[in-house]
């Protein structure tokens, strides 16, 4: 009697076991996170929007470079330009003070024997 | 260099061309020029232009006659009567009524007498005529020596460069193989050489045309404001201007403003001067400074 009741209990507690794990292997645990992202639509719209945005910046960067680019090409003329004037005005100006023929003095006091004279007149 | 040296105008003219064979060629026509301008411009000579002109008072003029009344009322305008051909009267009443030989040779005349200077005279391009105001004479003595110099400067000038003195208005026309053209500018302790490269040179000063009457000295450069031969404290002024006739309207006009005024002004438009006093210091006044 004893024998036969410990086996009945021990075929009851293994068949409990098995459908236990059935159960738990059945209802596959380890996929459940995956599938409920997979399916979530606002995730895939962050996603998909997430994409989009890296799209427009890079659209965005590449515009402001070449933007960049132009400006410091345009600002290196420029700065060509102004120092080319400044230079003109430098040698207008060098010209202006210094002795010359069209108009400006060209007279220096000199030691050499003079070719002739000016007395009063 | 190539020289060419004649009397004209009361004074001794010398020119020089670096042109070779066609400079040698070219250089007595300076003389012919000389003589040519003399015949119109000169007031000893009673057949000149000028003459007929203060004799008449009104006439129709040969144009270098025009040309030259014309700058000389404008050097008046620009040196606010400091410069002024209407001296006539005043210089022949200081003794100066024949040529200079004959002044400094001959020690007649009266005392000195103050005669008001400052006239009007008319210039009209268009008819070509110049008018005298009733008593009025012009002297254009000076300014057209000034003028004689510049235009025989011209004529060289077109075969190479050159240079002509008159005494004491030179220009110079052109650079020399030797870059500049040394010019002496007499002083007290010798002679300033001065290296110019273009324009002119005059010299204006009361120690050589000047005489003694009744014992004083009396010299040509007449002040218009007083009518009577200047008493400025400066012996000579020399001056540099882009032409013979600047320089030498303005060497005059510093002369009569005296060392002080003479400094000033020579400094505010930037002259080249050399001022002489009397007092024997010679200055270098304006960008020669």
């Amino acid at each position: 009697m004893t024998n036969h009741v410990a086996r009945l209990y021990a075929f009851a507690a293994a068949i409990l076991v098995f459908v236990v794990t059935w159960v738990a292997v059945a209802a596959h645990p380890w996929q459940q996170t995956a599938r409920a992202d997979a399916q979530d639509p606002r995730l895939a719209t962050l996603r998909a929007r997430e994409h989009r945005l890296r799209l427009e910046a890079a659209d965005v960067q590449r515009i402001v470079d070449r933007r960049w680019a132009r400006y410091r090409h345009a600002l290196a003329k420029r700065k060509k330009e102004i120092a080319a004037a400044k230079s003109a005005q430098r040698a207008l100006l060098a010209a202006a003070s210094a002795p010359s023929s069209s108009g400006t003095p060209s007279v220096s006091v000199v030691t050499l024997p003079p070719l002739t004279v000016t007395k009063s007149s | 260099m190539q020289r060419h040296v004649f009397e004209a105008m009361g004074t001794t003219v010398e020119s020089f061309s670096e042109a070779g064979p066609e400079g040698r060629e070219a250089l007595p026509g300076v003389e012919v020029e000389f003589e040519r301008l003399e015949s119109i411009l000169s007031r000893f000579r009673p057949d000149s232009e000028l003459s007929r002109l203060n004799r008449e008072g009104r006439i129709e003029a040969d144009p270098d006659l025009l040309r030259v009344t014309r700058l000389a009322l404008e050097a008046r305008e620009c040196t606010r009567g400091r410069f002024d051909p209407t001296v006539h009267d005043a210089v022949v009443a200081a003794g100066y009524d024949r040529s200079f030989d004959q002044v400094a040779r001959e020690s007649s005349g009266g005392p000195l007498v103050a005669v008001a200077c400052g006239g009007g005279v008319a210039v009209d391009s268009d008819a070509g005529t110049i008018e005298l105001e009733p008593g009025v004479s012009l002297d254009l003595g000076g300014i057209g020596k000034g003028y004689a110099v510049d235009r025989a400067c011209s004529l060289l000038a077109a075969v190479g460069p050159c240079l002509v003195n008159a005494g004491g208005d030179l220009a110079v026309r052109g650079r020399p193989r030797a870059g500049a053209w040394p010019i002496g500018v007499e002083t007290p302790d010798g002679t300033i050489s001065l290296a110019l490269q273009d324009g002119a040179l005059a010299t204006s000063g009361r120690d050589r045309r000047c005489w003694r009457r009744e014992g004083h000295e009396r010299h040509h450069l007449i002040d218009p404001a007083t009518g009577i031969p200047s008493e400025s404290d400066l012996l000579r002024v020399s001056v540099w201007a882009e032409t013979a006739v600047e320089a030498e309207v303005l060497a005059k006009a510093l002369f009569l403003a005296g060392e002080e005024e003479a400094l000033r002004e020579a400094a505010d438009l930037q002259l080249l001067a050399v001022l002489v006093t009397c007092g024997g210091r010679t200055v270098l006044a304006g960008a020669l400074a």
